[in-house]
């Protein structure tokens, strides 16, 4: 068990933090932006200028589990590109959890080019029939409106994983379409694989979803991630 | 708890034996004494004879082998009989009565008092809520339901989660002149699910396939689990599909729907899946009679070229692979019909000849050939290739599927030929395609780890 996962146990909180079921995943070898939590406005502009612009600022607690509809929308700043657009959207982070009275820190990642890949999301749910399950689809809104996902019972191999991907209506875009790049499918089947063995592995995590993972055409990053414990 | 004192009693008793024709205690009587063992009526306030049996007060007062009790009690007194039956060494019951745990928290209260008492007892239970089960063969009727003694014997045991959409396999299978080894009606699975039974037909030596409906267990993985772990064939029925949550907390959830882990465990597991109770059956019959495909490749053989059509637009719809047979087999094909219509695969010879067999024999005995798909339709000079058909299925052991469509009265007879022969028959094209997509199913899921991927499919030459 990481420690992470064990802190939240403690807390009893209903959720990792987005840093934190980062690092969860980092540590099984998943693709992660560059990132750092950090506690002060002056502290998000060194990290920004050590990551190198652009960067998203976010709120980052343990009491937000929306983040984009949090703090009348402070909570999630997209490809900031100089220290002063970091500060400030720091600052209002911090305001809004004094005005709602909450512990929040902010996470501060390097931005990514979503035009460069296709996004994805990867989930995996702890069913109380089945155990332990994974998903992929397509990400945005198109797994909302067509449903196109695949699914198995986890954990399963890469080669399993490889095959959920090419079920999907939408297989044919990881590769290229008009123009676009080949995205690495078997990146894509890892973290499908990691997703299924960490739910395996520990039984307090009852969800986990990555929305996006953004396949690139040599690996998949972790955009986003949620990872839900039990009540 | 042995599922065979269930399955396979050497006596049964009827508890609540009636002598009033309609009710359950009467129905059941009356299917129980078509038992070719003894059979007890019990009820405590009947004295006297019914069916040439005499009643007797209470389960422990039987003086026989009984393993059987067919409960036609009302609901809240079947936890008593249930510990009576364990008391005189009744290792099987099956209770018929509703009222238990899909009737709210009362139901629920009792349904827990009958799995206590029938844990106490080592009583192996079918139902609650359950209209009972069939074994033809032994002409074991356990249940209340009539006209069951019409459903033929056969090789294909039918375990579906509701008792009413067994009878209507059951039925299906009688109208259409296949048998079932057994029918079994699961009810609210108070401890016997489809584990116990899917275990306890895969080893009985009347069983070929088994075929299953579900709408839902608490332990899913346990389920599949168990038909990875079979001998027998599995294919299964699993209805739900339309049950979708919203996405109000997350994607993940929302999307992961109990349907879709059943289809998707399914496919993982080695289960072929179809979409309805006739696909079921016809899948199970495919399965239990024909030898077990060696991969996903299919030949097809028609002498018609629409309902040729129509299947191979059905099969490739279905993820079924038409491989090109091999030269040799070309060469074969076009030596008995020169200028034939097609004849890569499909292998079409534009209507029914006397060398139709022959053709048929050349695509089965092809290496690149691992399931052979037949439609004729009957030409009264000609009738089917039966004979040549009977040295191939016995030389080539590959399934071979023929559907064919001509007068009933007079076709009847002759498909029964080919079906002693282990090769299945099917009146309409597309039944014969969908047991098709079946068995490619069954190949490609059971092709060994990871079997949806590596396929071993021949390569189609467009």
């Amino acid at each position: 068990m990481t420690d992470a996962l064990e802190a939240a146990r403690d807390e009893q909180r209903s959720a990792l933090t987005e840093a934190e079921a980062k690092e969860l995943l980092a540590s099984r070898g998943l693709s992660v932006p560059d990132g750092e939590t950090v506690t002060s406005s002056e502290e998000a502009v060194e990290a920004a200028e050590r990551i190198g612009y652009p960067v998203v600022v976010k709120v980052a607690s343990p009491a937000v589990q929306h983040k984009s509809e949090w703090g009348s929308g402070v909570g999630v700043n997209v490809n900031l590109t100089t220290p002063d657009e970091v500060r400030t959207a720091a600052v209002d982070i911090f305001e809004a959890a004094d005005r709602e009275g909450i512990d929040a820190a902010v996470f501060v990642e390097e931005a990514a080019d979503l035009e460069a890949g296709l996004e994805v999301i990867v989930g995996g749910t702890r069913d109380p029939s089945f155990g332990p399950t994974v998903l992929v689809g397509l990400g945005g809104i198109t797994v909302e409106v067509l449903q196109d996902t695949s699914h198995r019972i986890a954990p399963i191999s890469t080669a399993e994983a490889v095959a959920m991907t090419r079920e999907l209506e939408a297989s044919p875009l990881f590769d290229g379409y008009r123009g676009s790049p080949a995205v690495d499918r078997e990146a894509v089947a890892e973290a499908i694989v990691t997703v299924g063995e960490v739910l395996d592995a520990n039984e307090e995590i009852r969800e986990i979803e990555i929305n996006p993972l953004l396949a690139e055409s040599d690996r998949a990053v972790a955009l986003d991630a949620l990872v839900s414990l039990d009540d | 708890m042995s599922v065979t004192d269930l399955f396979d009693p050497r006596g049964i008793a009827v508890v609540g034996a009636s002598e009033t024709s309609g009710k359950i205690g009467y129905e059941a009587m009356q299917n129980a004494v078509e038992f070719d063992g003894p059979v007890y009526p019990v009820n405590p306030s009947a004295s006297g004879t019914i069916f040439g049996r005499e009643f007797v007060s209470s389960v422990t007062e039987i003086d026989g082998e009984v393993d059987l009790a067919l409960c036609c009690v009302p609901a809240p007194i079947v936890p008593d009989v249930i510990e009576d039956c364990g008391k005189a060494g009744i290792g099987g019951a099956v209770v018929f009565a509703g009222g238990f745990g899909e009737a709210g928290p009362d139901g629920e209260e009792l349904e827990e008092r009958l799995i206590e008492a029938a844990s106490e007892g080592d009583v192996a239970l079918l139902g609650p809520n359950t209209s009972g089960f069939l074994v033809p063969e032994e002409h074991l009727f356990a249940t209340f339901a009539t006209d069951v003694d019409t459903i033929p014997a056969g090789n294909v045991a039918v375990v579906a989660q509701s008792g009413g959409l067994a009878y209507a396999i059951a039925f299906q299978a009688e109208n259409e002149g296949v048998g079932v080894s057994a029918m079994v009606g699961l009810g609210n699975r108070a401890n016997v699910g489809f584990e116990e039974a899917i275990e306890y037909f895969d080893g009985d030596a009347k069983t070929d396939s088994i075929v299953l409906h579900v709408e839902g267990t608490d332990d899913g993985r346990g389920l599949l689990e168990t038909c990875r772990r079979v001998e027998t064939p599995v294919v299964a029925y699993n209805v739900g599909e339309q049950d979708v949550g919203d996405f109000a907390e997350s994607h993940t959830g929302a999307l992961t729907g109990e349907y879709e882990l059943y289809e998707a465990g399914f496919a993982q597991y080695g289960v072929p899946t179809v979409r309805t109770s006739t696909e079921l059956l016809d899948a199970g019959t495919a399965l239990a009679s024909s030898p077990r495909p060696d991969g996903p490749n299919v030949g097809v053989v028609t002498a018609q070229a629409g309902p040729g059509i129509a299947i191979t637009d059905r099969l490739k719809a279905a993820g079924a692979n038409l491989p090109s047979l091999t030269e040799e087999t070309q060469d074969i094909v076009e030596e008995i019909l020169p200028g034939i219509t097609f004849s890569a695969n499909p292998v079409d010879t534009g209507r029914p000849m006397p060398e139709f067999g022959d053709v048929v024999a050349a695509v089965a005995r092809d290496d690149n050939i691992d399931i052979v798909l037949v439609y004729e339709l009957y030409e009264g000079g000609l009738g089917y290739p039966t004979d040549t058909l009977a040295a191939v299925v016995d030389e080539v052991q590959k399934p071979i599927v023929f559907a064919s469509g001509g007068p009933e009265a007079v076709i009847n007879e002759e498909l029964a030929e080919l079906e002693a022969l282990g090769i299945p028959t099917f009146t309409a094209p597309e039944r014969g395609a969908d047991a098709v997509s079946a068995l490619v199913q069954y190949a490609k899921r059971n092709a060994g780890p990871d079997a949806a991927v590596a396929g071993e499919e021949v390569s189609v030459d467009d």
